[in-house]
């Protein structure tokens, strides 16, 4: 066994930049009293990762939420120390920078204020905060980790979830064929107007362009094949049936540069939610059935989808938005008679229509995210022991 | 430690919350939360918009038709909670803007020289009934309309708040 801490151990120093593209924005949220420096990321990667946060040892953070699947679990639902399983789906943590509402259900108004949910839930890590600070600060590795971060040894709940809270920050993905696509200036100004039509004349005609009929300086900087464009085109589109307009409107709620808008729907899963998601906070009928819109951002690599994770495919996805749609009372304003076909109630795509979407999906997944060393655990390739 | 225990006790009651009672929620009134740089912070509810001056806007929804709103001004409900309107609004106040929120999370602003009648003849309102009929449940029980403005975006569904805030 190595030696607990050495002087080896090179706890990085100074205020954390944060490094997104400006299309990104910069409606960022940092709790005040706990700005990001690299030594709280760096303590933060590690709790992130850290099975003795759970009540037997056996789970981490990143039990639930994995890098490699943009770090989410591949389950429908999670099982816990206790051995139940969580009530809803483990959610992908990705550019939570931006994010105001934390859980399906929007809940929580703060990273830090979240990070403790998971970690004190008996059906999931199962540990109070205040044993978890105890084991950690019987160890000799993190005391001397904390004092490098907060100027003392002491381990505290609250420096744990706020440690936690800005290494989540820092996974930011923006490295999608679909960012090349944006990084053309006069793309991201397409991108924000969705609903302009020029915009949409202006795909339709790089689409003719990728048909064949010219290569020119867009199709370059887009880098995406005909198949991907049209799969945009109908994505950023809202169907007109008696206009002859076709498309699924996914950017009403899925739009922008991040493929994210903070917003909570009922998007007609079941007529009557077995879950009722917002409503269970608000006691509003309105908010029956009603969740996140979660980000589409590598949403190829976050199966099964929903909160509760019943579609194990895009294609299934898909196919309900297209065909399957129940009409409960609170559905979503957006998603009512949103259709291709006169007084229809689902979007009623056509098969290639479907493929083309999916294939503009897969566009959005960040193979450099996934395999970022910064986000990785740590301690599967430490030289020191946590002991 | 306060803040920690804190934390942790809206954790423990999250916990309680479970997804199963939904049958067993209680449905509360909905209501409108007017909040931050007012005097008078309250809630809203369907009731209380009759002891304003009732005000109709017509215009264009998505789908291209008139239709007649009917609610009551953002700007007398806003002199009702103590926001700087009117003669008050003037120097920094200038600089504060309202935030709308809707139960999807949608938001958007207006400044409040927007809303003020003494800047504009243009109606904001809070309505609660469409073409003499109250709101559907997906747009309701209360929504903005803005008169005139091109775009619908900002005529904002199922609003729960206004914040008041200053530009910083």
């Amino acid at each position: 066994m190595l030696s607990s801490w050495t002087d080896d151990d090179e706890v990085p120093k100074g205020e954390y930049k944060f490094v997104y593209p400006a299309y990104f924005g910069n409606r960022i949220q940092q709790a005040e009293d706990n700005p990001a420096t690299n030594a709280g990321v760096y303590l933060g990667r590690r709790l992130f990762y850290e099975a003795r946060l759970s009540a037997n040892n056996s789970l981490s953070c990143g039990s639930c939420h994995m890098q490699e699947k943009a770090f989410t679990d591949g389950q429908k639902l999670s099982r816990g120390v206790d051995g139940t399983f969580s009530d809803r789906n483990a959610m992908a943590l990705v550019n939570l920078l931006w994010a105001r509402k934390l859980f399906w259900d929007g809940r929580s108004a703060s990273l830090e204020g979240q990070a403790s949910v998971p970690m004190i839930n008996p059906h999931e890590m199962g540990q109070s905060l205040s044993a978890s600070a105890k084991k950690l600060q019987e160890t000799s590795y993190y005391p001397q980790l904390f004092k490098q971060v907060y100027g003392d040894e002491q381990v505290t709940g609250k420096r744990i979830v706020m440690a936690l809270a800005q290494f989540e920050r820092t996974l930011i993905s923006a490295n999608s064929r679909y960012d090349r696509y944006l990084e053309s200036v006069e793309n991201v100004e397409n991108v924000k107007n969705i609903e302009n039509s020029k915009r949409i004349d202006k795909i339709k005609s790089i689409e003719r362009v990728n048909n064949g009929d010219n290569v020119d300086k867009i199709i370059k900087n887009a880098n995406l094949s005909a198949e991907e464009m049209r799969g945009m085109l109908l994505f950023n589109t809202a169907p007109d049936p008696e206009k002859g307009i076709r498309g699924a409107n996914c950017a009403h709620c899925h739009g922008g540069p991040k493929n994210y808008l903070e917003l909570f729907h009922n998007n007609g899963l079941d007529l009557r939610s077995k879950d009722a998601g917002i409503a269970l906070l608000t006691g509003q009928k309105t908010d029956h059935g009603r969740f996140k819109v979660p980000t589409l951002r590598n949403i190829e690599l976050t199966a099964p989808y929903m909160h509760d994770g019943r579609f194990n495919t895009l294609e299934e996805v898909i196919e309900h938005y297209s065909e399957h749609m129940e009409q409960p009372e609170s559905l979503s304003a957006f998603l009512q008679h949103e259709s291709n076909i006169k007084g229809g109630t689902s979007l009623k795509l056509r098969s290639n229509e479907k493929k083309e979407l999916i294939a503009f999906l897969k566009t959005l997944t960040d193979s450099t995210f996934i395999a970022d060393p910064r986000f990785s655990n740590p301690f599967l390739t430490a030289k020191t022991s946590t002991k | 430690m306060r803040k920690y225990l804190f934390i942790a006790l809206i954790g423990l009651f999250q916990m309680a919350v479970s997804p199963d009672a939904a049958s067993a929620q209680a449905l509360t009134e909905p209501g409108v939360k007017i909040t931050g740089e007012v005097t008078a912070a309250q809630t809203i509810h369907a009731a209380d918009l009759k002891q304003f001056k009732q005000v109709t806007v017509i215009r264009k929804d998505r789908d291209g038709k008139d239709h007649t709103y009917s609610g009551v001004k953002l700007f007398d409900l806003l002199l009702k909670a103590g926001v700087t309107l009117g003669k008050d609004l003037r120097g920094e106040n200038l600089t504060k803007f309202a935030l709308i929120e809707a139960s999807d999370g949608y938001q958007v602003i207006f400044t409040l020289a927007e809303l003020d009648s003494e800047f504009t003849d243009r109606a904001i309102i809070l309505a609660d009934r469409v073409d003499n009929q109250l709101l559907p449940v997906a747009d309701g029980p209360f929504r903005i309309i803005v008169q005139d403005e091109k775009k619908p975006a900002r005529c904002i569904k199922q609003v729960t708040a206004i914040k008041i805030a200053f530009a910083k």
